[in-house]
């Protein structure tokens, strides 16, 4: 988005004056600050009202050319007289920008508006868990409100249109958000007889995406998401390891993992160089601390080493640790084995 | 039963008697003494807990014919005299005698609407808010119920100031309106700051948000809602020539008007009546004044407002839209360093999870020059290696964007980037920095470093790394190896004492004890001591592989460069 002034012809269209031009006299300064009262509508594109200083009686009054309203004013009026009358037809740069709503899949099916923001780095995918608190109205009548656990891809069996599955895949953990469905998205011709929707009704939902797990996929995620599924895993080995006995090495390992989030400015090489760099640091704890949880780091490290010796043979560092990833390996008890059995199969297919 | 029934029949006989006694009388001769003994019985009746009869006799129609006025202050002191639980079953009762009486008030009607509200809720301000969803469902001291009671009472009154305003605008009941002003600032402050206002799952009609939509309903029907909203309380008030007053006047009203901007910027009550031009920049000027007061205070209540009014401002705006030279109003400085606090000191996690993300949203408004100042400014006050860490991160994210995206970008390249650096590559105290306690911002300026070394070639010299190389190495590479060095030998020796302590005596002997938040921690067992010191010497590696790496690719490339020139 771009600051720069731009004249009329770019930016807005000045339709001609619909009064007979009013006193040509310059605004009176007062104090060097030009104040101005103006009485106004505010359309949509499609006709609708938003806005009107008529609704509530008063002239509108503000500063002029101090960015207190929306740039197209601040330009648009400064070029009026007193007692005319026109239209100032706005693109949105010019106005509200697409701060307030986001159009997700550039079709106009599916506008999302958030409200609280999300955290994290990953989005659900098609097939992943979802836990949602969701509300949905029609013609401002709420139909349905619920808190729902399902899969994305399969919100058809609880009477979740698919808009919101496909929403679903762009929203982060703990987001907010108002998603304003077109019917193709919503419930299509059919409308829902149950919730009393009738065909071709536009619908407008609440979604709060309390948590959700991703799907089980091939390891082709992006480093910071690769990162986050492993922080997730670990934190689910910790509930094992309840003794503070392992608190030293959980924080450090959690500064490792956010300074490893710092990398991705870094070429593919050097990126990946550094994480396992840096996880054969982190190895070398595991293997002070005894830090069992985590094991399932080793696998992949092993695999990262060697990729560290294709960049780099030199890297003593690397050999050494990949001898001692094995060896450790070894060490461990099957009991700790069968608990991540899950996550060995996944490396197991990817070393395949 | 039948004693209690005497009882009752004897306290609301007496009652009756008494108003019969005042009936007679001319209301001339209506003496103090009389009204005493009307109040005394009322109150008797009252306390033996006959509201209900009390009520039906002042209800009657013969006694309407008593003295408004002397009515009216009568049940005031009822009022004023109830406490504890009793309060809002008492209030709620009343109010319905009280609002027929205050109509018949012609004289000085606002005076006394004013006080009959002012007294209200007074009374009601003692009492806890509930908060939970369960609190808020219980209501046990009524006080849910209690509110909208008093604000429907007020109805009237408002009906009353919006006709005469209707009418011309000389026979404006000032006062009146005044008077209703006061008990919705009032209200703003109490209980609503404190409220929970969120939508709530299973409660159809939240209390709370009922009472807060009819509180901006009045002042919208009065016509006084936007200009409440755009007060500059920092602009002198016309009302106490006394500067002092003044300034108490502004403290009180801060609150009510910090939460005014909550209900409709946050929650969105009464947004339909608000004007859609302004600009999203001006709003976020306008709301950081009661921004900056809600994440001053410590009730969770309140500073998640403060977080909320904050992010929604936010949220409107585009990123890089915000101008630099707002930076330039106290309040833009000061808060995020208000957020600082938070996210290192509020004990509530989620708190400070949340003013992490504000802090980056806040940051991401702001146009560049805007982000360099603000860089500068909180790796000055921070005091906080965490979250220097965390600038020194941003930094680095805004050098990648420059260097390989916004090919104009004078902040973060060339000479204005060297100064910058300058702050971020150095160590405090140079070798004699605490190594573990600056680990995360030690290591964050590492791997900046590291990103510069690579990413931007000697031959371009965009960012200016190669020519303050010299002055890097010496206020930053150098002291770092040496305090390294120190650490570690001075930790491997602390764990070889232990170790050989330990083969001596079995004991575990207790160096010192730990106390948090009242709770005397566990005695450290010297293999915990161990433990913690074998941690220290892990980060020390850390930092010595990442400083090693670094040292390795500038010699590689200024080798690189010799090799080029010779």
């Amino acid at each position: 988005m771009t600051t720069d002034e731009a004249t009329k012809s770019e930016g807005e269209v000045q339709a001609a004056a619909l009064a007979e031009r009013g006193e040509d006299i310059t605004p009176s300064k007062d104090r060097g600050v030009l104040k101005v009262y103006v009485h106004y509508k505010g359309k949509l594109a499609n006709g609708k009202k938003f806005d009107s200083s008529r609704d509530r009686n008063e002239p509108f009054i503000f500063s002029l050319g101090k960015g207190q309203v929306i740039k197209a004013w601040d330009i648009g009026v400064a070029t009026m007289k007193k007692g005319e009358i026109c239209y100032l037809l706005c693109k949105p740069e010019y106005a509200y920008g697409s701060a307030g709503s986001e159009d997700l899949f550039e079709d106009g099916g599916i506008i999302r508006r958030i409200k609280r923001k999300g955290e994290g780095y990953s989005n659900p995918n098609e097939g992943a868990t979802v836990e949602i608190h969701l509300e949905g109205f029609c013609g401002g009548r709420r139909f349905d409100c619920k808190d729902v656990k399902f899969v994305v891809g399969e919100g058809e069996d609880h009477d979740i249109p698919i808009g919101i599955d496909k929403a679903l895949e762009k929203m982060q953990r703990g987001e907010h958000c108002i998603l304003y469905l077109s019917p193709r998205y919503g419930f299509g011709e059919a409308g829902k007889p149950k919730y009393g929707i009738q065909g071709n009704t536009e619908l407008v939902y609440e979604v709060i995406l309390k948590s959700f797990e991703k799907a089980k996929e091939s390891w082709e995620m992006d480093t910071k998401e690769k990162l986050e599924q492993a922080a997730v895993v670990k934190e689910k080995g910790t509930m094992y390891f309840k003794e503070g006995k392992y608190l030293q090495a959980v924080i450090q390992y959690g500064k490792i993992v956010s300074w490893l989030e710092m990398e991705y400015g870094l070429s593919e090489k050097e990126s990946k160089a550094s994480e396992s760099f840096l996880l054969a640091a982190f190895l070398n704890l595991a293997m002070r601390g005894e830090a069992r949880l985590l094991m399932n780091e080793f696998e992949l490290a092993k695999c990262d080493f060697q990729k560290v010796l294709e960049v780099n043979p030199q890297n003593k560092a690397a050999k050494s640790q990949i001898s001692v990833c094995q060896k450790k390996t070894k060490e461990h008890n099957e009991r700790d084995r069968r608990i991540y059995a899950n996550m060995f199969t996944k490396f197991a297919e990817r070393d395949a | 039963m039948p004693e209690e029934h005497s009882q009752t029949i004897m306290a609301v006989d007496e009652l009756q008697a008494i108003i019969q006694r005042c009936q007679i009388l001319e209301e001339a001769d209506f003496k103090g003494e009389d009204f005493n003994l009307f109040q005394v019985a009322g109150q008797k009746c009252l306390e033996d807990g006959h509201a209900a009869q009390l009520l039906e006799v002042i209800q009657n129609e013969k006694n309407k014919l008593c003295n408004p006025k002397e009515l009216f202050l009568g049940l005031l002191e009822q009022i004023e005299q109830t406490s504890g639980e009793q309060v809002c079953q008492t209030v709620m009762l009343l109010l319905q005698p009280l609002q027929t009486v205050l109509l018949k008030l012609q004289n000085k009607k606002a005076y006394s609407v004013g006080l009959s509200l002012a007294m209200i809720m007074n009374q009601l301000t003692p009492l806890p808010v509930p908060y939970t969803k369960q609190q808020i469902q219980e209501d046990k001291l009524g006080l849910c119920q209690c509110c909208n009671a008093v604000v429907d009472f007020a109805k009237p009154f408002v009906n009353e100031v919006v006709k005469n305003m209707e009418k011309s605008s000389e026979y404006n009941d000032v006062e009146l309106k005044e008077e209703l002003i006061k008990f919705c600032m009032k209200s703003l402050k109490y209980p609503l700051l404190t409220a929970q206002l969120e939508q709530l799952e299973g409660i159809e009609e939240h209390p709370f948000r009922h009472f807060a939509t009819e509180i901006i309903d009045i002042l919208w029907n009065i016509g006084e809602l936007i200009p409440l909203v755009f007060v500059h309380h920092k602009s002198k008030s016309p009302h106490w020539e006394n500067q002092e007053f003044a300034d108490i006047e502004r403290k009180n009203s801060a609150d009510s008007l910090a939460c005014l901007s909550y209900l409709i910027f946050v929650q969105h009550l009464g947004v339909e009546c608000f004007p859609v031009v302004f600009s999203p920049s001006y709003l976020l000027l306008c709301n950081m004044t009661h921004i900056e007061m809600l994440l001053k205070r410590t009730e969770e209540s309140v500073l998640s407002k403060g977080l909320d009014l904050f992010e929604s401002c936010l949220l409107r705006m585009e990123d890089n839209s915000l101008l630099h030279h707002y930076l330039e109003f106290r309040d833009f400085i000061n808060v995020p360093q208000d957020l600082v606090k938070i996210m290192t000191l509020c004990p509530m996690e989620h708190m400070g999870k949340k003013s992490l993300n504000i802090l980056q949203l806040f940051i991401d408004k702001f146009d560049t020059e805007g982000k360099y100042t603000l860089f500068r400014c909180l790796l000055k006050t921070s005091n906080h290696a965490g979250v220097e860490g965390y600038i020194i991160k941003n930094i680095k994210d805004q050098i990648h964007l420059a260097l390989t995206k916004e090919y104009d970008n004078i902040w973060f390249t060339g000479h204005h980037l060297i100064s910058l650096l300058d702050l971020v590559l150095s160590l405090p105290e140079g070798a004699e920095t605490d190594l573990l306690q600056n680990s995360d911002r030690i290591m964050a300026s590492l791997n900046l470093l590291r990103y510069l070394v690579i990413k931007d070639c000697e031959s371009d010299n965009q960012t200016g790394v190669w020519t303050t190389l010299g002055k890097i190495e010496q206020n930053f590479l150098k002291p770092l190896r040496v305090g390294l060095n120190m650490s570690k030998a001075h930790y491997e020796a602390e764990i070889k004492n232990k170790k050989e302590n330990r083969k001596e005596a079995h004991s575990s002997d207790t160096v010192c004890s730990v106390t948090v938040s009242g709770e005397k921690m566990p005695p450290m067992t010297t293999g915990m001591q161990l433990q913690v010191l074998h941690s220290a010497l892990f980060t020390f590696d850390l930092i010595e592989s990442v400083l090693a790496r670094v040292e390795e690719l500038i010699e590689v490339k200024t080798k690189a460069v010799m090799d080029e020139n010779s």
